[in-house]
């Protein structure tokens, strides 16, 4: 892959435009979203009531009004609930409808169900909502203070901290001891498509079509909220228009509650919300406080490392915990760092509950790490570049929960990195620019990466599949695996069709369904592909073997010699004069089972969560960003200019995908440094609550040369066929763009200390230019 | 309210009677299957929504057709006017443009995508530059959360260069799309003309209790996202009589007068605006996006009365005058006299804005905006200048407008005093700049802090001084 502007990099991608029906079915409108199905002619529309501030208590809804706007008008409280009133799975602390107490401001009070969308929602904002209002808690430290913790905090740590925190003159190694704070803002996830499911009663149970990533995990959800065992609930999902974590578990509500007015009525119910409710219904990434604490020798190099996390987790558990997990193990980002203590801390607040997006807590925790960078290289004069070279991680290292790291390249990618970008060039490319300009200053910064791949909870790391041959010799794959434009299905599609051998054009990847692929996993953490990809390889396999020892007795020649390529049977390599759909059709005739059941869990994995020791990854994936920003000294805007990103895929299962997905996840990472702004006022309600308010990047924030080189030669042996996971880590290249920002404004402010309040918008960055921070 | 319509959806001619108030949006997708067309954020943002709409043009002398967020379109604006979607565009398979963005994987969870085919479309339809930069910029009006735009880039840039040498004039352009299946030819052929509208009044019906006046509808839509059935909008902006542009009287009291259905894509077109504030049209792009400003009207900008509506600054500051009807006969006012506090205006019950007018005389012009996001974004803080030069080197007829600064769009009187008469200089502007910052009294809300506010007028007015005096002054004299 090379620069976006050289089209003729195409032909280095092996690509026919044939392969992806999806892509011209999405382009040309026919693909179906949820709300695009024709709807039943009783299907009724449904609305949520949300709370009306950030806490209170002694919850009263008066729905008359509602009920004269129409009198056909139902309006469900939790007490129509017939199962649990409790979507939290980690820790019961989530009501599906608020009783008594409500804890955030657009916590789902009372479902409104009507005849068209249109009454239903009218009708929702007749419905009137009061209580006693209760002090609201937005500030993560303030929970923190009060107490407000939503389990424990939890601490992980290395080596001998106390030594490596002693100065010279204390007759330690430490020569710089530098600490701040770096803030971090939320993200919302802006999924085009907003959140949704329609239930339809289906032979005394339900059947759910979900805007889930975890179809699975919406069945277990709506059983306990009904009150009825799994079997009875069947739950699909179609492809999605994006979801990015935010429809991981906060899916599932708006699934409980279609459901929940399908059982009461009977009848279907469509629940989409709107996108202002989605924008203050729903969680987004969490804000972080973090402080930092970093230890450095004569040499530069990194003694120790303290981070404590303050996690602003909003008013229930949902992921948090899992997510705090990923922070601490992203701790120490790409470096190797001897004593490490990482600690935290989820302090439940009076804002919705945060929840998963791209990165799930790693961002925080990277974005963290890279400001003690900054100000180490600010504190010891020694450029940020050559800090990050003698601190990286390298083959064999131990992370600071116990993990060997191996075939690492983070060094790798790193020098490719610079190989392509000379420090010297790249520093005269930008003092150049800079003394030759008064109203314009750039800044660079280059950020390496070291992302671990798993789930960081370990059952979640297995998967199935459902493979079946047709007798004509077309294939249907079902696995886990939820599509929602990260080309899972693409991928599996290829893994499919290399394993039997066939074209790709007969296999065809199903939708995701409950009853087809049961006990499944959320389409998440980036391991859509590895799971789901091995799951669909095991099964591929055992019908492979299976054919190619009915081939042997057909073709009277031994098995171990026989294989299956280009549509045919292979003896040596060659055409052994039996085609694909005849080996079929002959081993059907002759009654050989053409589906098979596939599984995979991810092994090698381990944690000790007492010792806080273990393995908890499959691998990591490696890399490294630049990214140079301008800024105007001026009116105090910035925009980048250009990006050059060094990228460890693996071997890529489909390059074209990858490729996508490392410039969306790139745009997503520089969107959260520098751009998107999530506001909440002191009553704790949602001020950015419309996407005329909410900016995230557009064509134009995006219109710079980005650069992608793939690492070659970077085969991985513990993922399917040498593929790498790639959704979550190219996100953090884009925290690069803040401390390019940064860098300008310091060139423009020539001796001034950095600051690390993310995103650094134009108000941040006049303040600063104007003496501030 | 219910009301005879006739247009043509993706070429076929359709006969209904319709919900005048309804979204187009809501309309395609509920009543006609068409769910390509979709619904990302219903305030005009995302461009999920985007469909062609066919209407005649500025002059009058034929059609021209231009994107439109459906979200934001009253079903009642198509009579005796064409639509075209993503289905209408597909009809005979993946078209050009379709295949430009399958090619670069430009589609992920394809959500958007139709709307991106759309505008891609229009691109090469439209009049206008037709190099990377303007492929690239058609597509401003449209969000994309997956692919970082980067990929929809490269398939607008190849685009550009495939179909670079269209020809100029609308019949043989359309004629060469149509043979190169951009426009399937059998809708092509309908695509030069329009319907008979059902409607005797195509400006709507007459002023009724409840007929709110809408311009484009590109504000009015955004606060009433599902207008309740029965209610009957008077269109302004579809009322050929009220769109256009003309000089009026000659010399130095010339005056330019724009109808109430001009939108801001003429008004940035205009020859005559153009002559009237040099350079006003590198300032288009900042405000709104393609698709919103081919249908966003000047008088429905100064109407909404929004603090930092763009147009009303660059207007103000241009020394506009309005013309407004009403139940007490047409009256005659400044722009700056229009807006009596925040949200409120000069008008009364039904009236309009009938006609806005601009001195022609030619003045340097500059506009300058603070938001989070360069396009398509409301302002924090926005301001425009103008000025003359005389014959000694003085600033003379000074004019500040400032929005966002205040309840209602502003003129910073004192900061024009300061600079009135005086020769430009780094001192005369700091003058102006701290006039500005005291004479202003911002709130603080999502957008920005009242003390951001203050902060960075300071800074734009001083940008306004580097546009139009470049050479004279330095950023740092100016800042000091």
């Amino acid at each position: 892959m090379k620069d976006r502007s050289d089209r003729s990099a195409l032909a280095a991608v092996r690509f026919d435009s044939g392969d992806r029906p999806e892509s011209l079915r999405n382009l040309t409108g026919a693909t179906k979203y949820l709300d695009d199905l024709p709807e039943a002619a009783n299907l009724l529309h449904a609305a949520v009531v949300p709370s009306p501030s950030g806490h209170g208590r002694r919850l009263r809804v008066d729905a008359s009004k509602a009920r004269e706007l129409d009198p056909s008008v139902l309006v469900l409280l939790a007490d129509s609930i017939p199962g649990e009133n409790q979507m939290g799975t980690a820790v019961d602390d989530e009501p599906l409808l608020a009783e008594g107490e409500w804890h955030y401001a657009g916590q789902p009070v009372a479902l409104v169900l009507a005849s068209s969308k249109r009454l239903a929602r009218a009708a929702a904002a007749l419905v009137r909502v009061t209580g006693e209002e209760l002090p609201v808690v937005t500030d993560p430290r303030e929970a923190f203070a009060k107490g407000q913790l939503i389990l424990k905090p939890r601490v992980q740590s290395s080596g001998d901290l106390a030594a490596a925190f002693r100065t010279e003159e204390q007759g330690g190694a430490a020569r710089w001891i530098v600490e701040g704070r770096a803030e971090s803002g939320g993200q919302e996830h802006v999924y085009l498509e907003t959140q949704g499911a329609i239930a339809e009663p289906v032979d005394g149970g339900l059947r759910l079509i979900s805007g889930t990533q975890a179809p699975s995990g919406v069945q277990k959800a709506v059983a306990r909220v009904l009150g009825i065992p799994m079997r009875e609930l069947e739950v699909e999902a179609m492809r999605l228009g994006g979801a990015f974590g935010g429809k991981e578990d906060q899916a599932a509500p708006w699934a409980a509650l279609a459901a929940l007015g399908a059982w009461v009525t009977g009848r279907p119910v469509k629940l989409v919300l709107s996108r202002r409710d989605d924008l203050r219904m729903t969680g987004k990434r969490h804000p972080y406080s973090t402080d930092f604490r970093l230890a450095l020798d004569a040499e530069g190099k990194f003694l120790g490392l303290e981070l404590d996390f303050y996690q602003n987790a909003g008013a229930a558990c949902d992921l948090s915990p899992a997510i705090i997990a990923r922070s601490l193990y992203h701790a120490a980002g790409a470096y190797r760092i001897p004593a490490v203590r990482a600690a935290g801390y989820m302090c439940r607040t009076n804002l919705p509950p945060f929840t998963a997006f791209r990165g799930f807590g790693a961002p925080q925790a990277i974005w963290a790490m890279e400001a003690a960078v900054s100000k180490a290289a600010e504190a010891t004069g020694i450029p940020a570049l050559e800090l990050q070279r003698r601190n990286l991680l390298r083959e064999g290292d131990l992370t600071h929960y116990g993990m060997k790291m191996e075939d690492c390249r983070a060094g790798r990618a790193f020098e490719l990195l610079l190989s392509r970008n000379p420090a010297a060039r790249l520093k005269a490319e930008i003092d150049d620019f800079n003394a030759a300009h008064g109203d314009r200053k750039r800044g660079s910064w280059v950020i390496p990466l070291a992302f671990g791949v798993s789930f960081t909870k370990l059952m979640m790391n297995q998967g199935g599949a459902l493979v079946h041959v047709f007798n004509d010799g077309s294939v249907s794959v079902s696995t886990g695996a939820v599509e929602m434009g990260q080309g899972v299905g693409r991928k599996v599609l290829v893994v499919a069709a290399r394993t039997l051998g066939v074209p790709e054009n007969l296999v065809r990847i199903e939708r995701t369904r409950t009853a087809t692929v049961a006990n499944t996993m959320p389409t998440a953490a980036s391991t859509g592909s590895d799971i789901n990809g091995a799951a669909a390889l095991a099964a591929c396999e055992e019908i492979r073997k299976r054919l190619l020892a009915f081939a042997a007795t057909v073709l009277g020649a031994p098995e171990d010699e026989l294989s299956l390529g280009n549509g045919l049977v292979l003896r040596g390599g060659r055409d052994a004069g039996l085609a694909w759909k005849d080996l079929v059709a002959k081993a059907h005739e002759a009654r050989v089972d053409l589906s098979a059941h596939g599984f995979y869990a991810t092994p090698g994995l381990f944690y000790d969560m007492k010792a806080e020791r273990g393995s908890p990854f499959a691998y990591h994936v490696y890399g490294a960003a630049l990214v140079v920003a301008e800024l105007d000294t001026l009116r105090g805007s910035s925009r980048i200019v250009r990006a050059d990103l060094v990228h460890d895929g693996g071997v890529p299962i489909d390059a074209l995908v990858d490729r996508g997905q490392i410039e969306g996840a790139f745009a997503q990472g520089l969107g959260w440094a520098i751009l998107e702004d999530l506001v909440y006022g002191k009553d704790g309600k949602l001020l950015s609550d419309t996407l005329s308010t909410y900016k995230l990047p557009d064509m134009k924030f995006m219109d710079f040369p980005i650069d992608i080189e793939l690492l070659d030669d970077a085969a991985n042996a513990k993922a399917v066929l040498g593929s790498k996971a790639v959704g979550e880590p190219p996100f953090q290249y884009g925290i690069a763009g803040y401390f390019a920002v940064l860098e300008a404004l310091k060139a423009a402010r020539p001796g001034a200390g950095g600051f690390f309040d993310l995103p650094l918008t134009q108000e941040k960055a006049l303040r600063f230019l104007d003496g501030g921070n | 309210m219910l009301k005879s319509l006739r247009f043509r959806l993706n070429g076929k001619l359709v006969e209904i009677e319709g919900r005048e108030e309804q979204p187009v949006l809501d309309w395609l997708r509920d009543d006609t299957g068409l769910t390509g067309t979709r619904e990302g954020c219903r305030e005009g943002d995302c461009g999920a929504c985007l469909a062609l709409l066919g209407r005649r043009n500025l002059e009058g002398t034929g059609i021209e057709w231009v994107p439109a967020a459906t979200c934001l379109l009253a079903l009642g604006e198509l009579d005796g006017r064409a639509l075209i979607t993503v289905e209408g565009l597909a009809v005979e398979g993946p078209t050009p443009v379709m295949r430009a963005l399958h090619v670069e994987n430009a589609s992920q969870c394809g959500f958007c995508s139709p709307g991106v085919a759309v505008a891609l479309s229009h691109f090469l339809l439209a009049e206008g530059p037709r190099d990377e930069a303007a492929a690239v910029a058609s597509v401003e009006g449209n969000l994309c959360r997956c692919t970082g735009y980067a990929s929809i880039s490269r398939a607008a840039r190849a685009l550009s260069s495939d179909f670079s040498g269209l020809p100029l004039d609308f019949p043989t352009r359309l004629a060469a799309l149509a043979a190169r299946g951009v426009f399937p030819p059998a809708l092509a052929a309908t695509m030069q003309d329009l319907p008979e509208p059902a409607s005797a009044d195509p400006g709507g019906s007459p002023p009724l209790g409840s007929s709110p006046p809408i311009g484009g509808g590109t504000d009015w839509y955004v606060r009433n996202t599902d207008p309740a059935p029965g209610l009957s909008p008077r269109f302004v902006g579809r009322d050929p009589e009220l769109r256009f542009i003309e000089t009026r009287g000659s010399g130095d009291g010339a005056t330019l007068a724009l109808g109430a259905g001009v939108t801001v894509a003429d008004f940035f077109a205009s020859e005559a605006v153009r002559a009237a504030a040099p350079g006003i049209e590198r300032f288009e792009a900042l405000v709104a996006s393609p698709h919103i400003r081919a249908r966003a009207t000047l008088a429905g900008n100064i109407a909404n009365a929004s603090p930092v509506a763009d147009l009303t600054a660059m207007l103000l500051a241009l020394d506009a005058r309005l013309v407004l009807s009403g139940a007490s006969g047409a009256r005659e006012l400044a722009l700056a006299d229009f807006f009596l506090g925040y949200k409120k205006t000069a008008l009364d019950g039904d009236g309009i804005i009938e006609t806005i007018l601009l001195p022609a005389a030619p003045r340097a012009f500059s506009f300058e905006k603070a938001a989070r996001r360069e396009r398509l974004d409301i302002a924090a803080v926005n301001t425009a200048l103008s000025l003359a030069v005389d014959s000694g080197g003085a600033m003379r007829g000074v004019i500040v407008s400032a929005g966002g600064v205040g309840p209602v769009p502003l003129l910073l009187r004192k900061a024009a005093a300061a600079l009135e008469g005086r020769k430009p200089s780094a001192h005369a502007f700091r003058e102006a700049m701290e006039a500005a910052r005291a004479e202003v009294a911002p709130i603080s809300d999502v957008r920005g802090s009242a003390e951001f506010r203050k902060r960075v007028l300071g800074r734009l007015l001083a940008a306004h001084a580097l546009r139009l005096f470049p050479g004279g002054f330095s950023v740092e004299e100016l800042l000091a």
